[in-house]
């Protein structure tokens, strides 16, 4: 059967905590920036948690959301990119291929939703930090692009456990590094062909909403608005 | 033996000869250390359990093998070991069942710190110079010996004194084991966010010195005054799990979080409704919703945690809508409403933990809001679980129960601790101990906490870090990092269940270091006589297996057939819990045998009934026209995190500011001021001034100016060190009147700008939509 | 006007003075632009090596200085073969001593705009992945991809405009060769590809020229309508638009022309041709240039105001900061540059002299260079979801790439004036001949006259083989 990786994100179960940003950067060996580049703008969260506020003391609101690839299945990065290494993969994923990325940083505009970000420099660990690095993903080199991958290597790793047992891959027997850690469970990862699944389940809510969506950019990942007390305005 | 045995045991001999050729790096050699559970690229999943705070998280360790560069006796090498890669959530613990907070997933960066120290240190410079020179650690430790024996041979036994961080954990136990053989004073905790206030009120109120535990997936109302429990305190990640479920757990049914608190926390950012109230007089906006409820329900009176009030008895007459209006700047319509809907939707629960505890009056809030639960728990049905639980205990030996001990308040056993220094009495400690805490940097600077460091004739510290305390120390025995050692802790709250984390080490260490209490017990050993006696084991895993294996006749979590191989499964599990089925442990589907609120706990209140004392703050008024609130991040927690890089590059949730201090401003506030975002102000109250860039946020009451707690290090690694200001540099050392816990919000500033200051904001663009299209 | 001996001989004299004559000026000239270009180089390979940090971007500005010049100078170079070609196929007679240093400008500034493409890249050593050649890895480079797009047209325009260049050159060359001495001879020799001026080599170029005039326009225009949709294909707001082609068609020639009158300028000044690039070349470009410059205002207008009119969100996020937020003094310098200074020295015959144009094409190549700054930073600094927005500010190296562009252009001019008449000599005689109201005297007709030289055989008939011209 055919995959549909997709994610639900949960607009009321979120808290903000970051939970997932630290677990992405844990999983997938994203670099740390520092200072002076933090404050070029060049800090890289795969994840990122965004934050709106509204209206002023002392009625303040803040809306809190998660945006990361949307691993779009229309998605403008990857028509633009000269050498495909902005890539659609058989399962729907926009797969980043590195290799391939000579670093035009085209798709970085194309994308709505600024979720690919450029190593403007090498990567450093000082040492001993460079022991942390996962060795199932890459570390990217100075002047390619890299974004999140809805963990690619898990998704891999799962299949080809599956395979080699000869079945088919179990409803939740692996997730993505930020859905594993959330604690409040906002972010939900699963097969949107598994009519079954979690996020199948979740994406039939009335709540269900795609970012962006007027961009025409058909998202794989779905966010459920946030919901009021009692059905009152907040 | 067999071929297997053959090449583990050439390998090994190979990896000598590796290390002993490693002078040069050109000689260095790779070789395999056989590691029985991990084939190279594929991942093994190790028990650990979370060391970054005092919730007590049980973990998974992702361990691969790899190359390092390790240090063994002396000597660096490169051999290849089992790595710790990743740090995620132990889906059977029932704290976290799977989920881990951002700053838990942080640990395996304490593990590859640069700066970690690398092998036992002695002073060679000035105290505080920071020189430091590498010693071996017969060296070490005979040094430590010698000055403890100096110290038993005069009569000066009780001059010693060990100065600790919160744990509840058989290393605390055997800490109090040692200094009591030892003949010492018990040790000191300290803490600068403790929860001494609300321990003691639950004390007061429920029966239970503890912080509680809460069943949020079945609340159907949530007040929280000033507690940012999705965020920092007390068990966040459990609490996080039990908020996902208030929102959206049950279909057709969603609770209703109300925050109360003068600037927006990470918690007060998910309510609903969010109300500022006048810092200290919180307690007073409970008691003035309890006055409603009260009306409605007068058998209420009785309850003996309300009792605890003044005026309960009658009513609560002095606490009508409009003083509460008056006090707590809270209009009396909200108040009104916010009671009837409470009553209207119970199970409602409130919480109070953070600033309002931190006020001179702090115990009144806490029994306050403790009162209302007791009489919201009452108009509960009957039948029902409480929403307001307490971890009971797990059933251990008394001698190893003082893991669990009640810290006395923290920070007057600090400050008396200082003032037994500074003032020469009779048995001031003439060798200080010092674990896990950095005082120095953690304490009003008026408590005098360096002075009394500086004069101590003798300071050694197991820091694995050099911090603003430790870079003090003559000694420097460095500790392993908790995912090196054998870890335990008993949570405190976040479960409904006994339970005990406990895990063996994830990896080899790195460096030349040692696990605290091993070198505790070598110290005992070395010292010999009572010490040694009272101290039997000789390494710290015999100690936890002595203090843990009974608990098999407890039954729980682990089914095993002997003391042994429970103790085996207990490793393999990451503890030991009361329950099975981690999922049957949750507080939502939780046992109904836990203290009832209120009506369950006969104890009298030992106390007289506490009035209502407005809170008292450093400062005039006229002289400092703003409070000062310090307030825990999201990254660093209480500040202790500031030296891991992924935490330094974590945007902080309400002002995504990132590598540095910050001073939250209301924009009216700055703009009468003429401060803009980023400019460089002076933040000056009684006791001293600092500096930071000023960051306007509508989420701050413009009364209130608010400042992250964790910068401002001059020694704690490279990613913190001078870098922002530490807000508790200019605290006022005022206490909570009853308990003596550090009153850290009740200290009152002046601002003015000062030039242009340098923040580091993630968000880059304006904060604000101008409107909501496109994002919906 | 008769063409006499006196006059072919001063003519001769005037334009060739360069090739022979070479001054210390030229030197100091060459050796001060030559180490801006070096230092500018240093500045790129220090971004290579220290990694693309160097530069100012972030994200979310992924493209700003090195795209802006990139765009800048595509439409420089539109200057040139674009007017040049239309002139021809017009057969506007004033034409004749512009159409040289026209060509060349494009030529030089497609050359320099071209780099930018792999000054930005993040890995530039892999800029021939662009290239669609047979690769082991049997991948072509992804066909729809605007920047594919780019390499295609730039390459073809590229190959084009030097074609373009060249052919008019041949019989110069020949003219230098017959005219010089020692190693010159040889150069030149070379350089002249053996043309004797036979009626076929006359007829042969004139066909050349005559398709490449032909050619060259929906190449040029393509061009950069192409690097127009690097923009207009993504769905970044204020990108996303059908007026872009168009709209940078018309800036592109709108600021070629410019630079052209400014080059015109500086050629007259220094290589003292007062004679051949007179007040009428000046005031005929002019107008033209005040034509291009309301133009480009009709499509800055059509852009804006249907964007303001449509006040979509994101794109309105885009568009006031431009009109007065942080943008709108490079804005308002814009719309001053481009339009306010321009239309009132151009549109008043008295202000439309040399000067008076040079005024205008001065501020217009610094409008048009904020203009491709401003379609290029602002949409990026703010595109969609505001928590990401961020600022741009350029640092050291891309400001010194950058004005070494400038001394490129100036110095690759520069040493193209010392190797080939900058005007076109037989195309200027020829022209001469045509306007002649009365008979040309055969004396004129005979090539050993024109030409001066030992006369090689065969070279009977001048530039009067351009039949059609003269018809």
């Amino acid at each position: 059967m055919d995959h549909k990786w997709s994610m639900v994100v949960d607009l009321d179960r979120c808290t903000g905590c970051e939970a997932c940003v630290v677990a992405c950067r844990a999983e997938n060996n994203v670099p740390t920036a520092g200072e002076d580049e933090a404050a070029r703008g060049r800090v890289i969260h795969w994840i990122r948690v965004e934050r709106y506020w509204e209206g002023e003391f002392p009625n303040p609101r803040v809306r809190f959301r998660p945006v990361l690839c949307q691993q779009c299945d229309a998605a403008p990065c990857e028509p633009v990119c000269p050498t495909y290494a902005s890539y659609h993969t058989p399962e729907g994923l926009n797969a980043q291929i590195y290799n391939r990325c000579i670093g035009t940083r085209y798709c970085g505009n194309a994308c709505p939703y600024t979720v690919r970000y450029f190593n403007f420099f090498n990567p450093v660990w000082d040492k001993p930090l460079h022991l942390q690095l996962n060795p199932d993903v890459s570390i990217r080199q100075v002047g390619i692009m890299e974004k999140c991958t809805f963990c690619v290597q898990r998704i891999k790793a799962a299949e080809i456990q599956a395979k080699a047992e000869k079945r088919d891959l179990i409803e939740g027997e692996f997730t993505t590094a930020c859905a594993q850690a959330c604690p409040p469970k906002a972010l939900v990862f699963g097969d949107l062909n598994d009519p079954q699944s979690e996020v199948s389940r979740l994406n039939r809510s009335n709540r269900a909403t795609k970012l962006l969506e007027e961009v025409g950019t058909r998202p794989s990942v779905t966010y459920l608005e946030r919901g009021t007390w009692r059905g009152e305005k907040t | 033996m067999d071929r297997r045995d053959f090449i583990k045991i050439s390998a090994i001999a190979g990896t000598t000869a590796a290390l002993d050729g490693c002078g040069q790096p050109e000689h260095q050699l790779i070789r395999f250390v056989p590691e029985e559970d991990l084939v190279p690229g594929v991942a093994a999943w190790k028990p650990g359990v979370c060391a970054h705070c005092s919730a007590g998280c049980g973990l998974l360790v992702r361990v691969m093998p790899g190359e390092a560069e390790v240090v063994r006796g002396n000597k660096v090498g490169l051999i290849q070991m089992g790595l710790a890669k990743k740090l995620e959530g132990n889906p059977g613990h029932p704290v976290n069942r799977g989920k881990l907070c951002p700053r838990g997933q942080a640990g395996v960066q304490s593990l590859y710190h640069p700066d970690r120290i690398r092998g036992p240190l002695k002073r060679s410079g000035a105290r505080g110079s920071g020189s430091f020179e590498e010693i071996g650690w017969d060296e070490a430790l005979g040094t430590l010996v010698s000055h403890l024996t100096t110290l038993r041979k005069g009569d000066g036994a009780s001059s010693l004194a060990f100065l600790i961080g919160p744990m509840r954990s058989q290393r605390r136990a055997l800490i109090e084991r040692f200094l009591r053989a030892f003949g010492a004073p018990p040790p000191v905790t300290s803490e600068l966010f403790d929860d001494a206030v609300l321990r003691r009120a639950n004390a007061l109120s429920f029966g239970h010195t503890q912080l509680p535990t809460f069943d949020l997936g079945r609340v159907n109302y949530l007040v929280s005054f000033g507690s940012d429990f999705l965020g920092t305190w007390n068990s966040p990640a459990s609490q996080a799990i039990g908020y996902g479920e208030m929102r959206q757990g049950h279909s057709g049914r969603r609770a209703k979080l109300v925050q109360i608190e003068p600037r927006m926390s990470l918690t007060g950012a998910s309510a609903d409704e969010w109300i500022p109230c006048r810092l200290g007089y919180e307690g007073v906006l409970a008691l003035g919703i309890a006055r409603e409820l009260l009306a409605k329900f007068p058998e209420a009176k009785t309850l003996a945690a309300g009792r605890l009030l003044a005026g309960w008895s009658d009513g609560l007459p002095d606490y009508a809508p409009a003083s509460i209006e008056r006090l707590t700047g809270v209009p009396a319509m909200t108040v009104a409403r916010l009671a009837s809907e409470i009553a209207e939707n119970v199970p409602a629960l409130s919480l109070i933990s953070g600033a309002p505890l931190a006020g001179t009056n702090g115990l009144f809030n806490a029994l306050s809001v403790n009162a209302l639960n007791a009489l919201v728990g009452a108009l509960t049905p009957t039948g029902e679980p409480d929403v307001l639980q307490f971890t009971p205990n797990a059933p251990l030996a008394p001698d190893f129960a003082a893991a669990t001990a009640e810290s006395p308040g923290c920070f007057s056993a600090v400050e008396a601790l200082v003032r037994e220094i500074l003032l020469d009495q009779p048995h001031a400690p003439q060798v200080l101990l010092l674990y896990g805490t950095n005082p120095v940097f953690a304490m009003p600077p008026q408590s005098q906490v360096r002075a009394a460091l500086e004069k101590v004739p003798f300071i050694a510290s197991f820091d694995g870090i050099l911090d603003d305390s430790s870079a003090l120390a003559d000694l420097i025995l460095p500790d392993h990092s908790p995912l090196e050692s054998w870890v335990d802790q008993i949570p405190e709250s976040g479960t409904t269940v006994e339970t005990v984390s406990l895990a063996p080490p994830a990896v080899y260490p790195l460096h030349d270091t040692r696990a605290m209490p091993g070198v505790l017990l070598e110290v005992a050993h070395r010292l010999g006589g009572e010490v040694a006696d009272a101290l039997p084991w000789k390494t710290f895993d015999e100690m936890l297996k002595a203090a843990y294996a009974p608990l098999m006749k407890a039954g729980g979590s682990i089914a095993a057939t002997s003391e042994d191989d429970f103790w085996e499964k207990m490793q393999s599990q990451g503890g030991w819990w009361g329950q099975a089925d981690p999922e049957a442990a949750q507080p939502a589907v939780g046992p109904r045998r836990r203290a009832k609120r209120g009506k369950a706990v006969s104890t009298p209140a030992p106390h007289a009934p506490l009035a209502f004392q407005p809170p008292e703050f450093d400062g005039s008024e006229t002289d400092f026209p703003f409070h000062l609130l310090p307030f825990a991040t999201q990254a660093f927690g209480d500040g202790t995190l500031a030296h891991l890089p992924w935490m330094q590059e974590l945007p902080d949730p309400l002002t995504t500011a990132m590598w540095g201090s910050w001073v939250e401003i209301n924009p009216r506030t700055a703009e009468a001021r003429g401060i803009r975002q980023g400019d460089l102000i002076e933040l000056t109250s009684p006791q001293g001034s600092l500096r930071a860039p000023a960051l306007l946020t509508p989420g701050i009451a413009p009364d209130v100016i608010a400042m992250p707690v964790g910068q401002g290090h001059e020694n704690y690694g490279r990613y913190a060190s001078h870098r922002g200001a530490n807000p508790i540099s200019i605290l006022s050392p005022k206490k909570e009147a009853e308990t003596g816990a550090l009153a850290w919000a009740a200290t009152r500033v002046r601002i003015a700008r000062v030039g242009e200051g340098k923040l580091v904001l993630f968000a880059g663009g304006m904060s604000r939509f101008p409107e909501e299209k496109g994002l919906r | 006007m008769v063409m006499n001996r006196d006059d072919i001989a001063r003519l001769n004299e005037d334009l060739l003075r360069p090739l022979f004559r070479t001054s210390g000026r030229f030197y100091w000239a060459a050796l001060i632009l030559a180490l801006i270009v070096i230092v500018a180089l240093a500045a790129w390979g220090y971004q290579l090596w220290a990694g693309f940090g160097v530069a100012g971007l972030n994200r979310p500005v992924y493209w700003a200085f090195y795209i802006t010049n990139f765009v800048f100078w595509i439409g420089i170079s539109h200057a040139g073969t674009l007017i040049s070609a239309i002139l021809r196929l017009a057969n506007a007679r004033w034409r004749r001593p512009v159409t040289r240093c026209a060509e060349v400008i494009t030529v030089f500034a497609l050359m320099i705009g071209a780099s930018f493409p792999v000054i930005h890249l993040g890995r530039p050593w892999l800029a021939f992945w662009l290239f669609p050649y047979p690769s082991e890895r049997r991948i072509w480079p992804n066909f729809r991809s605007p920047l594919v797009w780019d390499f295609f047209a730039i390459t073809t325009y590229l190959t084009g405009s030097t074609t373009f260049l060249l052919l008019p050159i041949i019989p110069d060359w020949a003219l230098v060769r017959d005219k010089a001495k020692g190693w010159r001879r040889k150069l030149y020799s070379v350089l002249a590809l053996g043309w004797r001026g036979t009626p076929r080599q006359w007829s042969r170029l004139e066909t050349a020229m005559h398709i490449m005039a032909v050619a060259i326009i929906p190449v040029a225009v393509s061009v950069h309508t192409i690097v127009s949709w690097d923009f207009a294909m993504a769905p970044v707001p204020m990108w996303h638009s059908t007026v872009f082609g168009p709209y940078f068609v018309a800036g592109a020639i709108f600021s070629g022309i410019a630079a052209l009158i400014l080059a015109m300028a500086i050629l007259r000044k220094v290589l003292h041709l007062e004679d051949y690039l007179t007040p009428l070349h000046f005031d005929n470009l002019g107008k033209l240039l005040l034509m291009m410059s309301l133009f480009w205002l009709y499509f800055i207008v059509a852009e804006r105001l249907t964007v303001w009119y449509g006040n979509e969100t994101s794109e309105m996020a885009v568009y006031w900061p431009t009109q007065r937020g942080p943008f709108a003094p490079l804005y308002w310098t814009m719309i001053g540059c481009n339009f306010l200074v321009p239309f009132i020295i151009l549109s008043i015959k008295q202000l439309r002299t040399v000067a008076g144009t040079v005024v205008a094409s001065s501020t217009i190549v610094v409008g048009m260079w904020i203009e491709r700054f401003l379609i290029i930073v602002p949409p990026l600094e703010r595109k969609y979801l505001p928590f990401a927005w961020g600022t741009y500010h350029p640092r050291p190296v891309e400001i010194i790439i950058t004005a070494g562009t400038f001394a490129a252009m100036a110095l690759l001019y520069l040493l193209f004036v010392k190797f080939v008449p900058i005007i076109s000599i037989w195309e200027l005689k020829a022209g001469v001949r045509q306007e002649s109201v009365v008979p040309i005297p055969a004396s004129l007709l005979r090539a050993p006259d024109l030409i001066e030289s030992p006369s090689p055989s065969g070279l009977t008939r001048g530039p009067a083989g351009f039949s059609r011209e003269v018809s």
